[in-house]
């Protein structure tokens, strides 16, 4: 019999892993669609949180209202996002410059000035430290499973994670936008040729990827109870590696490895410490680089 | 006339600014804190420099950079506080521990390419970091080490400030013109080759994965000397200050100076930790105005402040010479 004590640890990294899911898809489909990898990803996480946060003390709504305001929101971000640290860098459309170094380089610098505003900008306006949030709003009450205590939290955010991939598959493989959306990350100038519209395109992936980026900054907000400017930074990176480790422009391959380094990281913090836990993430990502250098899932895929 | 202001003409000028002006404006109205900043700049332009060498003229995207200035300013306040080693001996000791750290990291790391290399180097950065920060029994942790020896030159304690000034301007003048050296020679020009195209390269008979193992190792090894020059001037090392935000920081130096160009690399340290102590007064709002110059700078200057110049112009450059058509004795090669 396991002690009941790992199975809790796993619940906890399972959570983990799954919002580091719901970043690392943004992530993939931005660089799916435009070879670029958007820095500023962070933080739509975090302003998506204090939008939540903002509503919450403004109207108190429920928090089903809460959830699809923060989303709709983050993909008005996204939108914002693309027009302000993208869009003036694709000066031309053809297939050389829109993935071309260049390109990739000044989008590289542009969405991290962006993000370094947005951030220092909001502990302006609302301090460093954490904010506090309603203790009604909290996700964090807990459930008896047999031997294991987890919190409804980890069943919300599991669920509202579940649903959400589901419903990007569909979106992707069974819809029209959706259809553009692979056709443009497979070939950008081949699906401009045939009459896509590609920067719609790419607005919409950007609106689509923000929008879980957002949804994943509240519900992690009301997980924990802390709302910080720079709670961003650490999901960014660990769903940065997770894009990585799964193929960089394969989104299975990318929630299977975001799960997994949750998984992993739950079990260090319980067998080593809390502090070195980071260290797994990061060595996984070496040797995911020197022994599968195409991803763990990431040869022979369709992108996206 | 024109090639006398820029190779010879320019570097002088600043140089006089840095050993001249700068000083007799300190020493005018000096207050410690004046010194911190210009210290702090100088600092920031061997960094950017050695930089350039990595992710300027060899075109690899390099995320972790500040790990190894951390390194070399932990081994250098190391060194100080539990071996009672002074500032001769820290120097080049935390040169060689950043170098022979990236030599280790890179044998691995050096064949991968593109966004691969860049998230290798960050990785290794964000490890290097956690090291500093949670190996408490040898780094003090997030306390960090005080170094309050201070520099001792053979026997003889430096310790005004001009003085202090002097030696660290010096020391990074003289690293900057060895980087400057490695990076304008036909050494730079493989480098740059591997920027252009890597495969080419390759098949040209650049042995590219060597070349990177070495330009990452002699990058880091002046990152550490850096490094230890913080460690000397300020007297405090913590984690924190060799976080993944430095890096960037350092690669929006080299990038609002232009990619690939060395004088822009200085231009960019200079401008980018200036900045924010122009704007104290704006308050919170520095570290807003410096991501706003940031994007600007990228919007409006794609090339940086002073681009590099072209592949394409500098072959002409090169066969004119050859043909005899520029008067000048300057071989084929990168100026």
């Amino acid at each position: 019999m396991i002690d009941p004590y790992y199975l809790q640890q796993l619940a906890i990294g399972l959570s983990q892993g799954v919002i580091y899911a719901l970043m690392a898809i943004g992530f993939t489909l931005i660089f799916g669609v435009l070879n670029v990898v958007n820095f500023a990803h962070g933080e739509v996480y975090t302003v998506g949180a204090f939008a939540g946060l903002l509503l919450i003390t403004a109207f108190a709504p429920p928090f089903l209202v809460v959830l699809f305001a923060v989303l709709a929101f983050g993909a008005a971000l996204g939108f914002g996002l693309e027009r302000i640290a993208f869009k003036p860098f694709r000066r031309f459309s053809d297939e050389a410059s829109l993935k071309s170094r260049a390109m990739r380089e000044s989008t590289l610098m542009s969405s991290l000035a962006v993000s370094i505003v947005v951030r220092e900008g909001l502990e302006i306006g609302f301090g460093s430290q954490m904010q506090t949030l309603p203790f009604d709003y909290l996700i964090n009450k807990p459930i008896e499973l047999g031997p294991v205590t987890i919190v409804t939290g980890d069943v919300i955010i599991f669920a509202v994670a579940a649903v959400m991939l589901g419903g990007l598959q569909y979106l992707l493989k069974r819809t029209r936008i959706g259809l553009s959306i692979r056709a443009v990350s497979a070939n950008p100038l081949g699906a401009k040729y045939v009459g896509i519209d590609t920067d719609r395109t790419i607005i919409t992936t950007f609106a689509l990827g923000s929008m879980m980026g957002a949804g994943a900054g509240i519900l992690v907000g009301l997980y924990y109870g802390a709302i910080f400017p720079a709670m961003g930074f650490v999901p960014g990176i660990k769903a940065f590696v997770a894009m990585v480790m799964g193929g960089l422009s394969s989104i299975p391959g990318a929630v299977v490895c975001a799960l997994l380094l949750g998984l992993s990281e739950g079990l260090a913090t319980t067998f080593i410490s809390s502090n070195w836990a980071d260290m797994v993430a990061y060595g996984f990502l070496i040797v995911t680089l020197i022994f599968f250098p195409q991803g763990l899932f990431g040869a022979g895929r369709e992108r996206v | 006339m024109s090639e006398f202001v820029r190779g010879r003409l320019v570097p002088l000028l600043v140089l006089l600014v840095v050993f001249a002006l700068v000083p007799y404006g300190l020493a005018k109205f000096g207050k410690g804190y004046f010194f911190q900043v210009a210290q702090l700049v100088l600092i920031y332009a061997l960094l950017a420099v050695s930089l350039h060498l990595v992710t300027g003229a060899a075109g690899l995207l390099h995320l972790g950079h500040a790990a190894f200035y951390g390194v070399g300013a932990y081994v250098a306040a190391l060194l100080g506080t539990e071996m009672k080693l002074g500032f001769l001996w820290g120097l080049p000791a935390a040169g060689l521990a950043a170098a022979a750290l990236a030599f280790v990291v890179a044998l691995p790391t050096m064949r991968l390419v593109s966004i691969y290399f860049a998230v290798a180097t960050l990785a290794i950065g964000q490890m290097i970091h956690t090291v500093l920060l949670n190996w408490v029994a040898v780094t003090k942790g997030p306390n960090g080490v005080m170094l309050f020896s201070g520099i001792t030159l053979f026997g003889t304690p430096v310790k005004s400030p001009i003085a202090i000034y002097f030696l660290v301007a010096g020391l990074v003048a003289l690293s900057i013109w060895v980087l400057h050296r490695l990076s304008h020679s036909y050494y730079g020009n493989a480098l740059r080759s591997l920027r252009e195209d890597d495969q080419c390269a390759d098949a040209m008979g650049v042995d590219t994965v060597r070349l990177k193992i070495e330009v990452f190792t002699v990058s880091a090894f002046f990152a550490g000397i850096a490094g230890a020059l913080w460690a000397y001037t300020t007297g405090y090392v913590s984690p924190g200050d060799f976080g993944f935000n430095t890096s960037i920081l350092v690669l929006a130096m080299i990038v609002v100076g232009g990619l690939g160009s060395l004088p822009g690399a200085i231009i960019g340290a200079a401008l980018l930790i200036l900045l924010p102590e122009v704007l104290r007064g704006v308050g919170d709002l520095r570290n807003v105005m410096v991501g706003i110059v940031m994007f600007v700078s990228i919007l409006f200057l794609p090339r940086g402040l002073l681009g590099e110049v072209s592949a394409l112009s500098l072959v002409r450059r090169g066969f004119g010479l050859k043909w005899g058509a520029a008067p000048s004795d300057r071989e084929v090669g990168w100026r």
